[in-house]
């Protein structure tokens, strides 16, 4: 397993339509364990694969705490939508900026696994943010180009304090 | 994608903040609640929550953290004793948070700070804590009560030593538990615009609870509303928010028709605009301090309130105004202090007053009275009020203004209902005590110069 690299803004391919998955072949299977890798060292909640430069539409969701843990979403579609919340989002393509985004409060969507068993899964709040702002990327989306009010900048909690601790 | 803003990241810097660069709690916390206005509800009232509850009950967290941490909690880096305190206060205070979540997230953090040799000893120390948190020894009530006191309900120890000496075992207990509850919003109606239960009526249509408040007929405690600048009531000018204590200020002072009155440290205003509306139109109020941007805001006040016998301005109440002698038929004094009796509303408090720092307000103290009372008429009133809890600031001032200045104490009991009389109001003066009063903490006397 490796981290890959990030692609930023700008990049091409964070613009492209994303092509189906028909079998799990063992280079994609290691694309999926590798983004989920690199989505947990950039403390991401969810990394689509276009974001390492890949047009398939596999994407990793984790939102940690009160989540239902690592998600792997290979050709997911959505089935329903209801309601509406809105709320920040920041985007590991777009580093150090956020902004807001109306999302549906509640979704239903059908994807296949890692091993391309189909299930459905329900989300609502986050998880349904999280989850919806990956399937954008499958198709070339940015949330940017959703959020309303303007992008702002948030700070940048890392790199203070490099001392050295004694005890 | 990313969360946008690490909820955890945001209260740590808060804490930072108050605790280690003198930010006062109530404005960093609501700046940064302006700044993060974008998030949803559950992130701003964790954020609240985390922050407020740490600072409450931060004494208490530091004798827990050092229970399981060889390196005592005022030696460890600041930003480690801040991450340590808030995620000790999740794991004992928070049951919707897991306490796993809470040592991962601690760790996380202490290594985006750089820490990365101290990993070990925030999970180590955290982890144990979790596990061990319902067999720690607490320090015993009987044998040391002042440490008892102090950890128990977050209270530097001088304060509890200086508050037991003068107050008994039990009555310090009484006053620190009433600090750890939810302090009620009193608020007094503008009996000159409208009726008490014209009020009552309208903030019972909007949802909110209302219950009369016992010492006085004009006074409400509130709750169950969200932002008070949304009530009907507060929009229409016919509330404005004042603890009882507060009120009694100028009910002490009791103005007659046309008294001229100088409140020397007027901001916000609240006590001076009370004794405006007490006169009924009639004699002067002049609302003083030393503080431009207060008294621009005291102006505005004045401006929504429609009194015309009420005036603000500019003036140092430690420099002597030559204009004002024997003027006055009453002085207000309500001199800046520790502010010991309004912990319940802003817990850092206790922790930013030391034995030097209360000396140089007690100076100052004095000064004030010093440079004031001669503006007081013979025969005139001069009120001295606190919001503060301890004979340093208020009897002992007292007493060394009487044996000084040509003034007397006068009994209170006359402007008291029964429930506020006691030996020593009779005598001139009333210490509220939180739990003991249903108020703030708060100290005031009446003095008469002599004719």
């Amino acid at each position: 397993m490796a981290l890959r690299q990030i692609r930023i803004q700008g990049d091409p391919v964070l613009e492209k339509k994303c092509r189906e998955v028909k079998e799990m072949t063992p280079r994609l299977l290691e694309l999926v364990q590798d983004m989920m890798e690199t989505m947990h060292a950039e403390s991401g909640v969810g990394l689509a694969a276009p974001q390492v430069g890949i047009l398939r539409r596999i994407a990793v969701v984790d939102i940690g705490e009160g989540g239902p843990g690592p998600l792997v979403l290979v050709n997911p579609v959505l089935l329903s939508q209801e309601g509406e919340q809105e709320g920040a989002e920041g985007c590991l393509s777009v580093p150090k900026m956020a902004g807001k985004v109306k999302r549906p409060q509640h979704i239903v969507v059908r994807a296949q696994n890692e091993k391309m068993e189909t299930f459905e899964i329900e989300a609502e709040d986050f998880l349904a943010r999280a989850i919806l702002h990956e399937m954008d990327h499958l198709d070339g989306i940015l949330y940017t180009t959703k959020v309303e009010g303007g992008l702002y900048e948030v700070e940048d909690t890392d790199d203070e304090d490099e001392e050295e601790e004694t005890e | 994608m990313t969360d946008a803003v690490n909820v955890r990241e945001v209260v740590l810097s808060v804490l930072m903040e108050i605790t280690e660069e003198e930010g006062l709690s109530h404005l960093v916390l609501r700046r940064v609640l302006e700044k993060y206005q974008y998030l949803d509800k559950r992130d701003r009232a964790f954020i609240t929550r985390t922050v407020e509850g740490t600072l409450q009950d931060m004494l208490l967290l530091d004798y827990i953290i050092e229970r399981f941490s060889r390196v005592p909690v005022y030696n460890m880096k600041p930003l480690i004793r801040n991450l340590m305190r808030m995620s000790v206060y999740q794991l004992r205070f928070m049951d919707s948070v897991p306490d796993s979540a809470v040592c991962n997230e601690a760790v996380k953090i202490a290594q985006r700070h750089g820490f990365y040799n101290l990993k070990g000893f925030v999970n180590g120390v955290l982890r144990n804590i979790a596990r061990g948190q319902d067999q720690i020894e607490w320090p015993d009530k009987n044998e040391d009560p002042c440490r008892y006191l102090s950890v128990m309900y977050s209270m530097p120890q001088w304060i509890v030593e200086r508050w037991i000496a003068q107050f008994g075992q039990e009555t310090t207990e009484t006053v620190l538990k009433r600090f750890h509850e939810p302090a009620p919003t009193v608020v007094r109606v503008m009996t000159e615009k409208v009726s008490v239960q014209t009020v009552i009526d309208d903030l019972r249509a909007e949802g909110i609870q209302v219950e009369r408040h016992p010492y006085l007929d004009y006074a409400l405690e509130i709750s169950g509303y969200n932002y008070l600048q949304a009530v009907g009531a507060f929009k229409k000018g016919w509330i404005q928010v004042q603890d009882i204590s507060s009120m009694m200020v100028a009910e002490v002072a009791a103005p007659n028709w046309g008294d001229a009155c100088i409140d020397v440290c007027a901001a916000p205003g609240g006590k001076a605009l009370h004794l405006a509306e007490k006169l009924r139109g009639s004699g002067s109020v002049q609302a003083r301090d030393i503080s431009e941007t207060k008294v621009a805001r005291m102006k505005e006040a004045i401006e929504r309130s429609g009194l015309a016998n009420i005036e603000a301005m500019v003036r140092d109440a430690v420099i002597y105004d030559e204009s004002a002698a024997g003027t006055a038929d009453i002085v207000l004094a309500d001199v800046p202090c520790s502010g010991l009796g309004v912990i319940g509303r802003k817990q850092d408090i206790k922790y930013k007053m030391t034995p030097a720092r209360q000396t140089e307000l007690i100076r100052l103290q004095r000064q004030i009275l010093h440079t004031v009372h001669g503006y007081v008429k013979p025969g005139g009133t001069l009120i001295y009020s606190t919001c503060t809890i301890g004979a340093d600031e208020n009897q002992m001032n007292i007493k060394w203004f009487l044996e000084n200045y040509p003034f007397v104490l006068e009994s209170i009991d006359g402007y008291l209902c029964p429930e506020l009389r006691d030996r020593t109001t009779k005598g001139g003066f009333l210490q509220f005590l939180p739990g003991v009063h249903r108020s703030d903490g708060f100290f005031l006397a009446r003095l008469r110069r002599r004719g």
